[in-house]
């Protein structure tokens, strides 16, 4: 949440954003968080927190038309901030659509083309996650991926949608 | 009708749900997910369920591993994300909410962060994901050990993550409650069956009022018929009572 609120200063274009809460927390020590008094009278102290400005953000879509106009299909969870708040946004996508479609209902549109500098056409990119409606969670994949054991990282890359792919 | 460290521990958080409340569980929260899901099939009263899924009020054909699985989004009528239940709990609309921790003392505290330092952790924890936040500006926060330990439930926390609104912990083996303003300690407000309030303290690292103490009241048919059914497959349970 207070990554939320750097992020937003960075979207906002200031350097630091205002923060509910943190007091009492030892987080606001390690990082150096200063509060600041309500300068309009409240009285309140407010922990303010520094912009967190990413070079890249990089999404997974649902759909993309050759322009980078994306939809996100269920919840954005934080693809709408990361997007608003990095330098440069690269997209990956599950299909290729025409910008027509995207025309019909454009509220479905998370991410502007505009603001878009490059895609890949990904079938299956969000594995072993999920994307909502076309797959779940391959739990069996996450699990074998959490093995501490020699091989593991190599057996999971080579299990992954791109590397099946390109075979 | 026993209880097993699961049951107690998913129906007592089930019960800390009111009427009319705006209800929250997060990432890493399979056991209070399931008490809000239990909570819809087992009392009458409504309250609404928000999940880190961005979920509001779901109806999930089946309930998902992960807590944050966008299956827990299923049947519902609007998506509230992150940015928009976060802040909602900073403005004061949570009325419950569900955070974890690794350690927990007596006044409510939360570490998710370090054990040992923080400058030379002997292990570096996942984080608070917004418990710093959250537990400050939540009406009330709830939290759950599957263990009872010493070494969970301290006197003294090697970090402080976060600090604020707690207002219970559930074990398997008991139920503490605090009221939720600066200085107020838990005391023991229920307990399992099969052991003792003595036990209890011997297995709990900070010092606790238990004049209040009652055995917890006995699991309802439709709890246990709520909890069957969500469980059907039996890895939740697995889970926690081995």
């Amino acid at each position: 949440m207070t990554l939320v609120a750097g992020l937003r200063a960075a979207s906002y274009g200031i350097p630091f954003q205002p923060v509910a809460g943190v007091h009492g927390s030892e987080l606001a020590r390690i990082n150096n968080w200063q509060t600041m008094r309500d300068p309009y009278g409240s009285g309140r102290d407010v922990y303010v927190v520094p912009a967190v400005q990413p070079d890249i953000a990089v999404i997974h879509a649902a759909e993309v038309d050759a322009e980078g106009n994306a939809r996100v299909y269920g919840s954005p969870f934080w693809d709408h901030p990361l997007t608003r708040a990095a330098k440069r946004v690269l997209l990956t996508a599950e299909k290729l659509v025409p910008t027509d479609r995207l025309r019909e209902q454009p509220e479905l549109t998370l991410v502007p083309g505009f603001m878009v500098e490059a895609i890949a056409i990904t079938p299956g990119g969000a594995w072993p996650g999920s994307m909502h409606p076309y797959y779940d969670i391959d739990y069996p994949a996450v699990e074998h991926y959490m093995q501490d054991a020699d091989g593991v990282l190599e057996s999971h890359l080579a299990a992954a949608p791109e590397a099946v792919a390109v075979r | 009708m026993n209880w097993t460290p699961f049951s107690f521990i998913v129906i007592n958080l089930a019960r800390q749900i009111r009427a009319g409340e705006i209800t929250f569980s997060g990432v890493n929260s399979t056991l209070p997910m399931l008490a809000c899901l239990l909570a819809k099939r087992a009392y009458d009263f409504p309250f609404t369920y928000i999940n880190v899924a961005g979920g509001v009020e779901p109806q999930p054909v089946s309930v998902p591993q992960s807590s944050s699985d966008p299956a827990i989004v299923h049947g519902s009528p609007a998506i509230f994300a992150n940015q928009d239940f976060y802040d909602l709990c900073a403005r004061g609309g949570l009325d419950l909410v569900y955070l974890g921790c690794a350690q927990i003392d007596a006044e409510g505290r939360t570490n998710v962060s370090a054990i040992g330092s923080w400058e030379n952790p002997k292990v570096r924890l996942p984080g608070g994901g917004g418990a710093a936040v959250m537990l400050p500006t939540a009406k009330r926060v709830v939290t759950w050990r599957t263990d009872h330990t010493p070494r969970a439930l301290v006197d003294k926390l090697d970090f402080v993550t976060a600090s604020g609104n707690m207002t219970a912990l559930v074990t398997p083996l008991a139920v503490f409650t605090r009221e939720p303003r600066a200085g107020s300690r838990f005391i023991l407000e229920s307990y399992h069956p099969q052991t003792t309030i003595a036990y209890i303290q011997a297995h709990t690292g900070f010092t606790f009022d238990f004049t209040q103490a009652q055995v917890a009241a006995p699991i309802t048919v439709r709890e246990l018929d709520a909890l069957n059914t969500l469980d059907a497959g039996g890895q939740f349970s697995a889970a926690v009572n081995h």
